[in-house]
């Protein structure tokens, strides 16, 4: 009986563990638990090397082991740029001594206007760890096309000469590199950080 | 002696309380896994973003088709049996979308220009002429020679080359598109055997994501993505 007692319990226990495992496993990874974004899953992120506003060349290498946030944007922009960015910023805000796990880039999408210097004022007045990335035109629209991410200038009479209309989605890349999330514009501060702190925790 | 079997016997069956909710989530994964009542198409990468011209000579760009299931194509207009192929795949594919139930999501066609350089709005609507290209659920387009080939090779991974003859050599691909931009369905090296049968049905089984998984239910679709329960 005590034989018996021990191989089925015994049996039962491992199964436990297994379940145990799994859900650990499991779990975390059905991400509409946790994220309110659109989530991608096992699908590495195109590399992008531009020259950074900090004056130097930036790889997505360079932020091993951090969350990324990618934007496509412009300085020259009036209104979908700084209100995104202005949430990134809040939202990183929120995450408190978690913020240093996430590093936010902006590629612009005027590489002509957009020089490393200006994109650093730019970047600055929202977060100063903010990152903006410039390049050789063709560069940028491989880069885009690749993120998903149209971009066309439009002409207008104001001063700023022209516009340039973009895709506004937000990309996030986890820490092992892969495309994690695409975030609407819609997107609150609150539902970005949520999902910034779940891939930073 | 009898507490120490007593002991045993309720440790026993505390180790049993225990387990039965640890084996029957491994069965229920299991069956998960092996059964999969839930399918859904894979989420391969991100579709590219793009800015082109369509036959009308009116620009057409990745965000005009946000939200819409889109089924890409690729050809020109002297490109012979192999566009022949493939258009005849997408017209069927036009011709019976109504066996399948995409709820409020609107499906397009698009067939992007391997010869961007030559091809205009002249030639595109020729070409959309053939098979009755609306101009509005099915475009053809063309662009700007660097970006399509942006869009169609690092984009779509589609290899494409023209030859000195005016001809192009290309890999005939057909390329499903969801509202988000993401490509769920590739059907490449196609020749004569129709590939409209199985893009129904992934058509089907997009749809049928789009249309339950809300809510508590987007957990179970989830897990069908983490379990690769792919058609």
């Amino acid at each position: 009986m005590t034989k018996w007692l021990i191989i089925v319990g015994g049996s039962v226990l491992a199964a436990l563990l297994v379940g145990l495992a799994g859900w650990f496993v499991v779990v975390p990874r059905l991400q509409p638990q946790v994220f309110n974004a659109q989530v991608m899953q096992g699908v590495d992120a195109p590399d992008i090397e531009l020259q950074g506003s900090n004056g130097q060349p930036v790889s997505l290498a360079d932020f091993e082991d951090q969350v990324v946030v990618v934007y496509f944007g412009y300085t020259f922009c009036p209104d979908v740029c700084p209100i995104t960015l202005s949430k990134l910023a809040r939202a990183r805000a929120m995450l408190g001594d978690d913020a240093d796990d996430v590093q936010v880039v902006m590629v612009t999408v005027d590489p002509e206007r957009d020089t490393p210097e200006v994109l650093r004022e730019y970047a600055a007045r929202f977060d100063p760890t903010f990152l903006g990335l410039t390049g050789d035109p063709a560069d940028i629209d491989r880069i885009a096309t690749i993120y998903g991410v149209y971009y066309q200038t439009v002409d207008t009479e104001s001063k700023a000469g022209y516009l340039v209309d973009h895709t506004s989605t937000v990309m996030v890349i986890d820490r092992s590199g892969e495309l994690k999330l695409l975030v609407s514009f819609d997107a609150t501060d609150d539902e970005i950080a949520e999902d910034l702190s779940y891939l930073v925790s | 002696m009898a507490e120490d079997a007593s002991g045993r016997t309720t440790r026993g069956r505390w180790i049993l309380r225990l387990a039965i909710p640890g084996a029957l989530v491994v069965i229920g994964v299991m069956a998960f896994a092996i059964f999969e009542p839930i399918q859904v198409l894979p989420r391969i990468r991100l579709g590219p973003g793009f800015s082109l011209t369509d036959q009308a000579g009116a620009p057409f760009t990745s965000e005009d088709v946000r939200g819409d299931i889109v089924l890409y194509s690729f050809g020109y207009d002297d490109c012979g049996d192999r566009c022949a192929g493939m258009e005849s795949t997408v017209t069927e594919v036009r011709d019976r979308l109504g066996e399948v139930d995409l709820g409020d999501v609107d499906i397009r066609f698009v067939t992007i220009s391997l010869d961007p350089a030559s091809e205009g709005p002249d030639e595109l609507t020729r070409q959309a002429l053939r098979v009755s290209a609306d101009g509005e659920q099915w475009r053809y387009v063309s662009g700007d020679p660097d970006h399509v080939e942006n869009v169609i090779r690092a984009g779509f991974r589609t290899w494409y080359e023209p030859r000195d003859d005016g001809s192009v050599a290309f890999d005939p691909a057909l390329i499903l598109v969801d509202g988000w931009g993401v490509i769920r369905g590739e059907y490449r090296y196609q020749t004569v055997a129709s590939d409209a049968d199985k893009i129904i049905r992934h058509l089907d089984v997009l749809g049928e994501e789009l249309r339950n998984a809300t809510g508590a239910a987007t957990v179970a679709y989830e897990a069908a993505h983490f379990f690769l329960c792919y058609p």
